[in-house]
């Protein structure tokens, strides 16, 4: 069976949620509130399991539902559901100041995305759908990496390494048609795995012994 | 008879046997009696692939060709002589009241499940699912380093996992490249993704892609590797995990995430030519060395010490598969080998030094140790020397296979700077264990020297050490042959 060329409408649609998508990271990047923080990663979340599922539809590809039903599933119910509860239960609002500041930020972030679209660019023939969403996917990874490195608690650094992973889910979605059989499903399953672990148990006991969320207070171990 | 499949289920009942037995004799018993098992069936695998070629099972889902076959070896020996330790390692540290009987049971589940996961990267065909099983071993090994709870431990292991999810999300990225690249021809789903479909299409794939996709797997699984300068999680996980953790995470986790890169560097080097991934290699591989080697004379505690020599040896192995000769490959393999029946003994004699002194700085450990704890510091002694690469041991053999295939390949600054790095090396290492083992002892309260404290283990693999320095059996070379002409391309 092969799938019938893309229309203009789907192609489109992947388009605007895939900027959408950026515009989500763009805007935690400056986030100083918890709660919002994670609110936008759920929001982002929702439109990579929008375009995987105008992917499914426009191509008849039954698997790829099973992508948009985990993504739902796991990123943009269960994940910010139990994140959210983690949040208030400690009681912590707000960020503390971040080592570079919030404009700075900004800053940064938009030189990021012009790095993702400079190496995106010799690829965008191989693109199936949409144009750019493997430039949004490389600048999703990048910034996530740079949101890490400037954030200092772990709930805002688990927040980050999601949305690296929510840009590989949009590469893998972006380069091939068909999503990637299996290997898709089973990164959003550890997504999520690895998420609940670092919460359930990491931060918990992190909390417990350190009375606070702050990781820059882990350092100890030098050298 | 099936080979393949019992090496995965046989671990894994294990874990489900510890989780429902109570005492830790019987937890202790069954991790020896799994991998005695798994290191049977890899015995027999060893020579069904010595003899026959690859071994693909479950339609071609499992495959085991010589390079998964030496790597189902590697683990099962190291995860033999962890299982052997581990049983009077939790008695005493019961005894003590470092762990609870909860975390030291959470020990055995864990660990057999960190072994299954090593053999299905080893075994599993397509590359989805090898990225999927070392994601698995990164979960299980962090909470086995996060085991004794303490401010560092948590600490260590809060690194290890942010880095390690950081580089499995390239890795995962680098996987998705290859995915575009070997389907960027056809409107329909790739017939399969498995790494031997895919090195029969090799020449097909998209090169820039393909190029890509090595520099990801190449940061996300060196990452795990340890391969400088990603290595920074290392030390902390290796120094803070109990020690039968630690010589499981030193004696084979590094060569398995290293074992995922070679995946992508043999399909790299079918596309692209040797040339490009070989350089990325030995670049790396020759860091880590000259990275490790200031630090391992600086340290002071005793495990990061050879948290950091496991770096050295990870950068020599990569060194000899970054020069891309037939002989340096050869002895690459033949150093992960001798390496992983090494670095435990030395991991092990550490877990008896801390657990006699409380400490694992060494400035409050030595000198002297050799009066308190004789047994303890002659294994310690014997895996030092052997680790530097001294003769008789086999690492000796191994690092001067990998030089003087250097110098035949005419790579003489190659050979040259890795022998520097290993002096440099050799240098840290001694000057650390004199400062330790030597002397008089500091009068202290604790620490008789009649403790034969994990004797077997450390027994059992310096006994294997000397047997294979001098004498390799037949398939095994035979295995170590085809391994290294599958790494060097051959068909």
């Amino acid at each position: 069976m092969h799938p019938a060329p893309t229309s203009e409408i789907p192609a489109q649609l992947i388009a605007l949620f895939a900027a959408l998508m950026l515009v989500a990271q763009l805007l935690l990047a400056v986030q100083r509130m918890l709660l919002t923080s994670i609110r936008l990663f759920a929001i982002q979340s929702l439109f990579l399991a929008g375009i995987a599922a105008v992917v499914a539809y426009s191509h008849n590809a039954f698997h790829v539902y099973v992508v948009v039903a985990l993504t739902l599933i796991g990123k943009v119910a269960f994940l910010p559901w139990l994140l959210d509860r983690q949040v208030r239960r400690m009681k912590i609002i707000q960020e503390i100041e971040p080592l570079v500041n919030f404009p700075t930020s900004m800053l940064i972030c938009g030189g990021l995305t012009l790095l993702g679209y400079l190496v995106a660019r010799p690829f965008t023939s191989l693109e199936r759908l949409g144009n750019n969403t493997l430039a949004v996917a490389i600048t999703l990874v990048l910034t996530g990496f740079f949101l890490m490195i400037n954030r200092r608690k772990a709930i805002t650094q688990v927040l980050a390494l999601l949305t690296v992973e929510n840009g590989v889910m949009l590469a893998a979605v972006a380069l091939t048609t068909y999503g990637m059989p299996l290997v898709v499903e089973l990164g959003i399953f550890f997504d999520v795995l690895v998420a609940v672990m670092i919460l359930g148990i990491l931060v918990y006991r992190i909390r417990e012994t350190f009375a606070s969320m702050d990781t820059s207070k882990l350092s100890q171990l030098k050298g | 008879m099936s080979l393949l499949a019992p090496l995965l289920f046989v671990p894994a009942g294990a874990a489900l046997g510890c989780s429902l037995v109570r005492s830790r004799r019987m937890m202790a018993a069954l991790g020896v009696l799994a991998f005695g098992l798994t290191l049977a069936g890899g015995v027999a695998l060893l020579r069904r692939v010595a003899a026959g070629g690859a071994v693909t099972e479950w339609a071609g889902f499992l495959r085991a060709d010589a390079l998964s076959a030496w790597m189902v070896v590697l683990i099962s020996v190291v995860s033999l002589a962890t299982s052997v330790y581990a049983g009077r390692y939790f008695q005493r540290d019961l005894a003590a009241g470092a762990v609870t009987p909860g975390q030291m049971k959470e020990f055995f589940i864990l660990t057999p499940l960190f072994g299954c996961g090593m053999f299905l990267v080893v075994l599993a065909n397509s590359l989805g699912v090898m990225w999927a099983a070392v994601e698995a071993t990164a979960l299980s090994s962090v909470l086995l380093v996060a085991l004794y709870n303490r401010r560092t431990s948590l600490e260590g292991a809060w690194k290890y996992v942010i880095l390690g999810s950081l580089g499995l999300a390239l890795a995962l990225l680098g996987t998705v490249f290859i995915y575009a690249a070997a389907c960027q021809d056809s409107s329909r789903p790739l017939p399969s993704f498995n790494w031997s479909h895919l090195l029969t299409v090799a020449p097909q794939l998209n090169p820039r892609l393909v190029r890509l996709a090595f520099v990801f797997a190449l940061l996300g699984y060196g990452t795990k590797a340890g391969l400088a300068p990603m290595h920074t999680w290392l030390p902390d996980a290796h120094s803070e995990a109990p020690s039968p953790t630690s010589a499981m995470l030193s004696g084979v986790s590094l060569k398995i995430a290293l074992y995922a890169l070679l995946r992508f560097h043999i399909l790299t080097a079918a596309c692209l030519g040797p040339a490009f991934s070989c350089h990325l290699l030995l670049g790396f591989g020759l860091l880590s060395m000259f990275l490790a080697a200031p630090f391992i004379l600086v340290q002071e505690n005793l495990k990061r010490m050879l948290a950091y020599s496991s770096l050295e040896h990870v950068g020599l192995i990569c060194v000899g598969i970054g020069l891309g000769t037939p002989l340096t490959i050869f002895g690459a393999l033949l150093h992960m080998g001798y390496h992983a029946l090494t670095k435990p003994v030395l991991f092990f004699a550490a877990g008896n030094l801390h657990q006699s002194c409380h400490t694992l700085e060494m400035r409050l450990i030595g000198p002297g140790m050799v009066k308190l704890l004789p047994v303890t510091v002659l294994c310690l002694g014997l895996a030092a020397v052997a680790a530097t690469g001294l003769p008789p041991f086999g690492l000796f053999y191994s690092e001067l296979t990998v030089i003087s295939g250097g110098v035949v390949a005419g790579q003489m600054t190659v050979s040259v700077l890795v022998l520097g790095a290993l002096i440099a090396c050799f240098c840290g290492m001694l000057r650390q264990f004199t400062r330790i083992l030597p002397g008089e002892p500091k009068p202290r309260s604790d620490g008789d020297g009649r403790r034969m404290d994990g004797v077997p283990a450390m027994g059992l693999l310096l006994g294997g050490l000397l047997v294979f320095s001098v004498w390799l059996p037949q398939p095994v070379l035979d295995v170590l042959h085809q391994a290294a002409g599958i790494i060097g391309g051959e068909p």
